[in-house]
C-alpha cells in the first residue's frame, strides 16, 4: 500500500470512531510518512527604482516583523592584491558612522527600537541586513539609507576594527581548520582572487582612502539588490526605498569575469606540517562550475548522498563504522565565477592514511556507480523535507530570495526547488559527480604532524610539504634533528636557586632549587608552590656528564595528586607518571617504557643545567626532551635572542635573553652573561606569569 | 494605509530624533493551545497552526541536575546522551538518521531544572517525531556497554566543550560557587557533573534513575504547528497511552536561597590566551516578580552595541575586547539564579583593571539607575525577540513548555510579556540596589595557562 493510502486509512479509522487503539497497535517500526503538504513560497513582486536599484518584496503578514537585505557585487574577490580584507573591513565600518550620526547614535537608534542592523562581506557580495518590528520600518530604511549611501569611516573606528580583526586573525591562523581551508583555496583557485585570504600584513595595509574608494566605486544602486520580506507591501517598500535612497546614483564597478584556469592533470597532495598535532585535518576537492550552472540540483542530491549529514556515506563509514572521526562532510560551494566541491574531515593522527584512503574510495564510488534507488530517494526526501523549515521566518525568506537572485539562479528557483530536486535521476547524479568530484585529479590538503604521517601517505599521491606559513620543507625537515648538548661540566657547582613567582605583578608563590654533588654525579631538588594550585617537589638524579639517571616528582596540581617516577638506563626510560594534560588540565596517568637517544634531557633538567650551557650571543641548541608527565619526546630549541638588563633584588644585571620553544607554553629565559651563568628570570610567553631570582 | 500604519510612520520619523520611539502597540500574537492529561500522567499541550507546513514535537522531562544527590552528579546530563542510543524499536544512532532523512532537525539539552528533546519536521512526518519520543520514553536500551560508551562520550564532550574551550570552565563550573552547597546542593553543582561520580556509577543506578524520572507522569509533550488536532490526539494515545506511570519523584530540597558573602577566586584556564573576568550576583527564582526587571537590567548593562558595558569597558576604555551580561545563562530555574557578566581582556590589560572597570559600571547603575530611553530600548528588544522567535514552531513549543514549568501555566506564554512592559525606572533602581551588591557577588579572575 502506498504511503498516501496508509495515511488516509489511518485518518479514516480515527474519524469513523473505529475500535479504540490498544497497545497491540503500537508500531514496532517507524511509521510511514503522510502525504507531503504543499509548501508554497510566499508570492513576491519585483520593481526597479529609477536609480537602477532592484527591489524585491516578499509579503507575509503572520507576524509584525520585516527583514531587509541590501546586497552589492562587492565581496572579497575584489580586494586589491596586498589589501585582502578590504571588503570585510568596509562592511564592518558602514554602521560605525554615517550621515550626521556617529556609531553610538546609530546603535542607539536601531537598538532603541529593538531592531538589528549589521553588514558583512563574503567572497562575492557585501550585504547590509536589518530586522525590525513593522512599526520601526521607516527608521530601518532611514538608517539603511545613511549607512549605504554616506558612511563616514571615522579614523578611530577604523583603528578599533583593525585591532579587533588582527586579534581574531591571530587566533584563527593557529587553527588547523583555517590553515586547511586557506591551503585548499590556494591550491584550486591558482591566481584568481578566490584563492587569497586576509593576513595581518594585508589588514595593516588598508587605508582610509582604500575604504572610501571601495565605497564610492562599488556600493552604488546599479547592480545592487534590495530584498524586503515580511509584514510589508511592494508599494510601501518602494515608497520607503525611494525616500531613503534619494540622490543615490551610479552603477557598481564591474567584477572581472572568472578566467579559464588550466585543468588539474592529476591528484596532488599538500602536507602542511604542524609538529605535535594530535589530529589531521583533511580537505579533498576541485573546481566545479559557475553559479548559474543548471546541474546545481543534481549536485545537491549527490552531495546529500555522499556527505550531506549524519545519514551520508562519509559520515556512516568514517564515523559510525570506523570511529575515525567525529565528523566527515562534503559540500558544493556556490561562487559567482567558479564554485568548488570539497570533502573534509578531522581525524586522529594515527588513522590519517586509512581515513584518507577511505575518503578517496567514496569519492570514486559516487562517480563510478549509480546511486541505488532507496538511497537516492532518502537523499531527495531529506532535502525536500527540510524545505519548509528553511523558510519559516522573514529573514530566512529574505536570504533565500536574495541568494537566488544574486547568484543568477533561475527566476523560479526558490518556488520550484522541491519539484526540481524530486526530479533528479541517478544518471544525473553520477554525471555531475564524475564531472566535478574527479578524485584522480583532485587537490588533497592534509594539515597534521608530518613526522608521523608522511611515510604513510606519500604513496596516495605526489606530495609536497610546507610549514603553516607556506615555507617549503623537505621530508628530512620533518624529523627532528636533535643533538647531545655539549656541556661545560666544569661550570657546574653546588648552588641554591630561589625564585619568587608573580602573577600580574602580585606575588603568587615561590620556586626553590638546590644542586648537590653525589657520589656518581649530581642531584637537583626543586620545590614549587603556586598559591594553592601547585605544590610540587622534583628530584633529578644526573650522572657526572649531566645525563639523566632518574626523575621523581611528587605533589599536587589543582588539588589532584601528580607524581612522576622514571629511571633512565641502557638507552630506555621506564616508570610511571601522572600529570595534568597541558591541553585539557585533566590528570593523565601513564606507564612509560620508551627508547631514548643519548643526550635526551628531562623537561626539568634545563633549569638544573643552565650554568653548564655555553652561553654566548646567537647561541642555539636543539635537543630531545622527554616530558615524563606526558610520555612524549620532543625536540626543544633554546636560542639566545639578545642581551638586556634584568632587575634582580635592588640591582641590575646584564643577561642573555633566550627563547625556549618546545614546552607546551614557550618560555623566555634570562641568564647572567657573567659566570656563573645563573638563571635570573623566567617568563611564559604572552602571559603575566614570571619567576624572578631572589638574591 | 490604515491609521495604525500612518501613526507608525509618523512615530518612526519622530523616532529618528528621539532615538527611542515607543513603538506602537505591536503585541506578540496570541498562541492558541489546549492542554490535557493522559491517565498515565503525561501532560499534553497542543498548539495547531495550519498556516505553516512545519510541526515541532517537544518533550520536557522534569529532571535536571537539581535532582542529583551528592556523589551522583552528572546523571541527568548523562541521560541526555543515553536517550540517543537506541530503544526497543530504534537501533543505536538511528534516531538522528531517521530525522535527517525526513528533512528535520533535532536536539536535546540538559540544564538544572529540565531535560528537553525536540524535533522540527515537515508536517507530514509528525507521526515519526511522536513515535521516536514514545519509543524511548517506554523502552530505553540501558546496557553496560551503552552506559560505558556514553560515559566516555560525556567525558569527551567535557573535554571538547568545557576543557578545550577558553572561558567555558568558568561559566560551566566556576559560577556555582555563588550557591550554597550545604543548604541547596541541587543548585550548587555543575550540570555536566563530576567525572569521579560518573566513574563510580553502576548500570543499576542509571537504570533506577531512568525508571523514576523518564516516565509519562514526569513529562510534558508539546506539539506546535501544522497538524489536525483529533488525529494527533489519537496518535498520542496510540503511542504513549499505555506507558506505565512511575512513582512520584522525591521533592528537591533547597532550604537556603543563597550562599552569602562576597566570593573572589582565581580561575586558571589552560585554553585562554588572555585573562578574563566573570562577575556574578545571586538573584531569586525565575517566577519572582523581580526577574523581568533583572532581565531588562541585563540587556541595558550588557547586550548590544549600545549597552553600558560595551560603550564604556569595550569601546571607550578599551579594557575588554568583548563582554556580555546575561541573567540565567542556562535558562530559567525554579531555584535561585544569577546575573552574570563575562569580559575578555584586551592584550596588556590585567584582570584587576578589567574587573575594576566592570564593577564600576555595575556600581554606577546602582547609584544612578537607568534612563527612560534605556528602559524603552530594553523592552523593545525583548518584544522584538519574542515576536521574531514566534515565527518558528519549535520556539513556540519551547515557550509553552517554559511557561508551564516555570510560571505554572502554559497560558503565561500569552501574558508574561506584559510583566516586562510594566517595569518602571524605579523598579530597576530598587532591584539593582537589592541584588548588585558586592556582598552578594562572585568574582572569578580567569588566568591564562594552568601551571608553568
Amino acid at each position: 500500500m502506498s504511503s498516501m493510502f496508509r495515511g488516509a486509512a489511518a485518518a479514516l479509522l480515527v474519524l469513523t470512531g473505529a475500535a479504540p487503539l490498544s497497545s497491540q497497535d503500537y508500531p514496532k517500526t517507524p511509521p510511514a510518512p503522510g502525504p507531503l503538504t504543499p509548501a508554497p513560497f510566499p508570492p513576491f513582486r519585483e520593481s526597479v527604482l529609477p536609480n537602477g536599484l532592484r527591489l524585491l518584496v516578499v509579503e507575509s503578514h503572520k507576524q509584525p516583523v520585516v527583514s531587509i537585505s541590501l546586497s552589492f557585487p562587492a565581496g572579497a574577490s575584489v580586494d586589491p592584491p596586498g589589501k585582502e580584507g578590504l571588503a570585510s573591513m568596509a562592511a564592518g565600518l558602514l554602521t560605525k558612522g554615517a550621515g550626521r550620526r556617529t556609531a553610538d547614535q546609530i546603535s542607539d537608534a536601531i537598538e532603541g527600537a529593538g531592531g538589528s542592523l549589521s553588514a558583512g562581506a563574503g567572497a562575492d557580495f557585501l550585504a547590509i541586513n536589518s530586522t525590525v518590528l513593522t512599526s520601526s520600518l521607516p527608521l530601518a530604511f532611514e538608517l539603511l539609507g545613511d549607512v549605504a549611501v554616506r558612511p563616514t569611516f571615522p579614523g578611530s573606528e577604523i583603528e578599533l576594527l583593525r585591532t579587533q580583526s588582527l586579534s581574531g586573525l591571530q587566533v584563527a591562523l593557529t587553527q588547523p581548520e583555517t590553515i586547511a581551508d586557506r591551503a585548499f583555496r590556494r591550491a584550486i583557485y591558482g591566481a584568481h582572487p578566490y584563492s587569497r585570504s586576509e593576513v595581518p600584513a594585508s589588514v595593516k595595509a588598508i587605508t582610509r582612502e582604500d575604504l572610501v574608494r571601495f565605497h564610492r566605486t562599488r556600493l552604488r544602486p546599479g547592480g545592487a539588490l534590495l530584498v524586503v520580506a515580511g509584514d510589508v507591501t511592494l508599494a510601501e517598500a518602494r515608497r520607503l526605498a525611494l525616500r531613503a535612497f534619494q540622490g543615490w546614483t551610479g552603477v557598481s564597478a564591474a567584477v572581472t569575469p572568472f578566467p579559464t584556469l588550466p585543468a588539474r592533470p592529476r591528484t596532488e597532495l599538500l602536507l602542511v606540517h604542524r609538529p605535535g598535532s594530535v589530529q589531521s585535518n583533511i580537505v579533498v576537492g576541485n573546481l566545479t562550475y559557475p553559479a548559474t550552472d543548471p546541474r546545481t540540483y543534481a549536485a545537491t542530491v549527490a552531495n546529500q548522498v555522499l556527505g550531506g549529514g549524519a545519514a551520508s556515506r562519509l559520515f556512516m563509514t568514517l564515523r559510525e563504522e570506523k570511529s575515525w572521526t567525529y565528523g566527515a562532510y562534503s559540500g558544493f560551494v556556490r561562487r559567482k565565477g567558479m564554485g568548488n566541491f570539497s570533502a573534509t574531515t578531522e581525524v586522529r593522527t594515527e588513522v590519517t592514511d586509512s581515513a584518507l584512503r577511505e575518503l578517496m574510495r567514496q569519492l570514486e564510488r559516487i562517480g563510478s556507480e549509480a546511486v541505488p534507488a532507496v538511497e537516492l530517494d532518502a537523499a531527495k526526501g531529506s532535502i525536500t523535507g527540510s524545505y519548509p523549515l528553511s523558510i519559516e521566518s522573514a529573514d530566512q525568506v529574505a536570504n533565500a530570495v536574495a541568494n537566488a537572485r544574486l547568484y543568477g539562479l533561475p527566476a523560479d528557483y526558490v518556488q520550484t526547488y522541491r519539484v526540481r530536486i524530486g526530479a533528479v535521476t541517478a544518471e544525473q547524479v553520477q554525471a555531475v559527480a564524475r564531472a566535478t568530484i574527479r578524485p584522480r585529479a583532485a587537490a588533497i590538503i592534509v594539515v597534521g604532524d608530518g613526522a608521523k604521517i608522511y611515510d604513510r601517505i606519500k604513496d596516495i599521491a605526489p606530495v609536497s610539504i610546507v610549514d603553516p606559513e607556506g615555507k617549503p620543507l623537505t621530508p628530512e625537515d620533518l624529523a627532528p634533528k636533535a643533538v647531545r648538548v655539549d656541556l661545560d661540566l666544569a661550570a657546574l657547582a653546588v648552588r641554591r636557586d630561589s625564585f619568587v613567582v608573580r602573577f600580574n605583578g602580585a606575588e603568587a608563590g615561590w620556586m626553590r632549587g638546590v644542586l648537590e654533588k653525589t657520589p656518581d654525579g649530581w642531584r637537583y631538588i626543586e620545590d614549587t608552590r603556586l598559591g594553592a594550585f601547585v605544590v610540587q617537589t622534583t628530584t633529578l638524579e644526573l650522572d657526572a656528564t649531566g645525563a639523566m639517571k632518574a626523575v621523581k616528582q611528587t605533589g599536587k596540581v589543582q588539588g589532584q595528586d601528580a607524581a612522576i617516577d622514571v629511571s633512565y638506563a641502557g638507552g630506555r626510560a621506564k616508570g610511571t607518571a601522572s600529570a595534568p594534560d597541558p591541553q585539557t588540565g585533566q590528570i593523565k596517568r601513564i606507564t612509560l617504557d620508551t627508547a631514548v637517544a643519548a643526550g635526551t634531557l628531562d623537561d626539568n633538567s634545563v633549569q638544573a643545567l643552565v650554568p653548564a650551557f655555553r652561553w654566548a650571543p646567537g647561541a642555539k641548541w636543539t635537543f630531545n626532551v622527554l616530558s615524563a608527565g606526558q610520555g612524549e619526546i620532543k625536540p626543544w630549541t633554546l636560542a639566545v635572542t639578545g642581551t638586556e638588563q634584568v632587575t634582580v633584588g635592588t640591582g641590575q644585571v646584564e643577561a642573555y635573553k633566550a627563547e625556549l620553544s618546545g614546552p607546551s607554553a614557550p618560555l623566555v629565559l634570562w641568564v647572567s652573561t657573567a659566570k656563573p651563568h645563573l638563571l635570573l628570570k623566567i617568563a611564559i610567553a604572552g602571559q603575566p606569569l614570571e619567576f624572578t631570582r631572589v638574591p | 494605509m490604515d491609521s495604525r500604519r500612518r501613526l507608525a510612520s509618523l512615530v518612526g520619523l519622530a523616532g529618528i530624533l528621539a532615538a527611542t520611539a515607543v513603538a506602537t502597540a505591536q503585541e506578540p500574537a496570541r498562541i492558541a493551545f489546549e492542554t490535557y492529561q493522559l491517565p498515565n500522567g503525561l501532560t499534553v499541550i497542543l498548539a495547531p497552526d495550519r498556516t505553516t507546513q512545519v510541526v515541532a514535537v517537544d518533550v520536557w522531562y522534569d529532571v535536571g541536575s537539581r535532582n542529583e544527590a551528592r556523589g551522583r552528579t552528572g546523571f541527568a546530563h548523562l541521560f541526555e546522551h543515553m536517550m540517543f542510543q537506541g530503544s526497543a524499536n530504534v537501533k543505536k544512532a538511528e534516531h538522528f538518521q531517521l530525522i535527517e532523512r525526513a528533512g528535520g532537525n533535532m536536539n536535546g539539552s540538559t540544564n538544572e531544572d529540565r531535560t528537553n528533546y525536540y524535533e522540527a519536521l515537515p508536517s507530514n512526518r509528525l507521526n515519526l517525531g511522536l513515535w521516536l519520543e514514545a519509543d524511548r520514553m517506554r523502552s530505553l536500551a540501558i546496557t553496560d556497554s551503552n552506559f560505558a560508551n556514553q560515559r566516555e562520550a560525556v567525558k569527551e564532550e567535557r573535554r571538547l566543550r568545557v576543557d578545550n574551550q577558553p572561558y567555558a570552565g568558568a561559566l560551566f563550573e566556576g559560577v556555582y560557587a555563588l550557591a550554597d552547597s550545604t543548604g541547596c546542593f541541587p543548585y550548587a553543582h555543575s550540570i555536566i557533573g563530576s567525572m569521579d561520580d560518573l566513574n563510580a556509577a553502576k548500570t543499576p543506578d542509571v537504570k533506577a534513575f531512568f525508571d523514576l524520572y523518564y516516565a509519562p507522569n514526569n513529562a510534558t509533550l508539546t506539539v506546535v504547528g501544522d497538524f489536525d488536532t483529533p488525529a494527533t490526539k489519537a496518535l498520542i494515545q496510540q503511542y504513549f497511552g499505555d506507558i506505565p506511570r512511575a512513582p512520584e519523584a522525591p521533592p528537591v530540597e533547597c532550604r537556603s536561597a543563597f550562599g552569602t558573602g562576597a566570593i573572589r577566586k582565581v580561575w586558571p584556564d589552560p585554553k585562554a590566551s588572555l585573562p578574563g573576568v566573570v562577575l556574578a550576583y545571586r538573584v531569586p527564582e525565575y517566577r519572582s516578580n523581580d526577574m523581568p526587571v533583572i532581565e531588562l537590567l541585563a540587556t541595558i548593562l550588557g547586550q548590544g552595541e549600545s549597552s553600558r558595558i560595551n560603550r564604556t569597558v569595550v569601546r571607550e576604555k578599551k579594557l575588554a575586547q568583548g563582554a556580555f551580561v546575561f541573567a540565567n545563562l542556562f535558562g530559567p530555574r525554579r531555584g535561585p539564579g544569577n546575573i552574570l557578566a563575562l569580559a575578555i581582556s584586551n592584550t596588556g590589560v590585567s584582570p584587576d583593571s578589567l574587573e575594576a572597570g566592570m564593577a564600576a559600571e555595575f556600581a554606577r547603575l546602582v547609584q544612578e539607575g537607568v534612563t527612560e530611553a534605556e528602559l524603552t530600548k530594553a523592552k523593545n528588544a525583548y518584544r522584538t525577540q519574542l515576536i521574531t522567535q514566534q515565527q518558528q514552531a519549535l520556539n513556540k513549543a519551547e515557550a509553552l513548555q517554559g511557561a508551564s514549568m516555570f510560571l505554572g501555566d502554559p497560558e503565561a506564554v500569552n501574558t508574561n510579556w506584559k510583566r516586562f512592559l510594566a517595569v518602571t525606572v524605579a523598579d530597576v533602581k530598587r532591584v539593582a540596589a537589592l541584588y548588585l551588591r558586592p556582598e552578594n557577588s562572585l568574582v572569578l579572575l580567569i588566568t591564562p595557562g594552568g601551571t608553568p
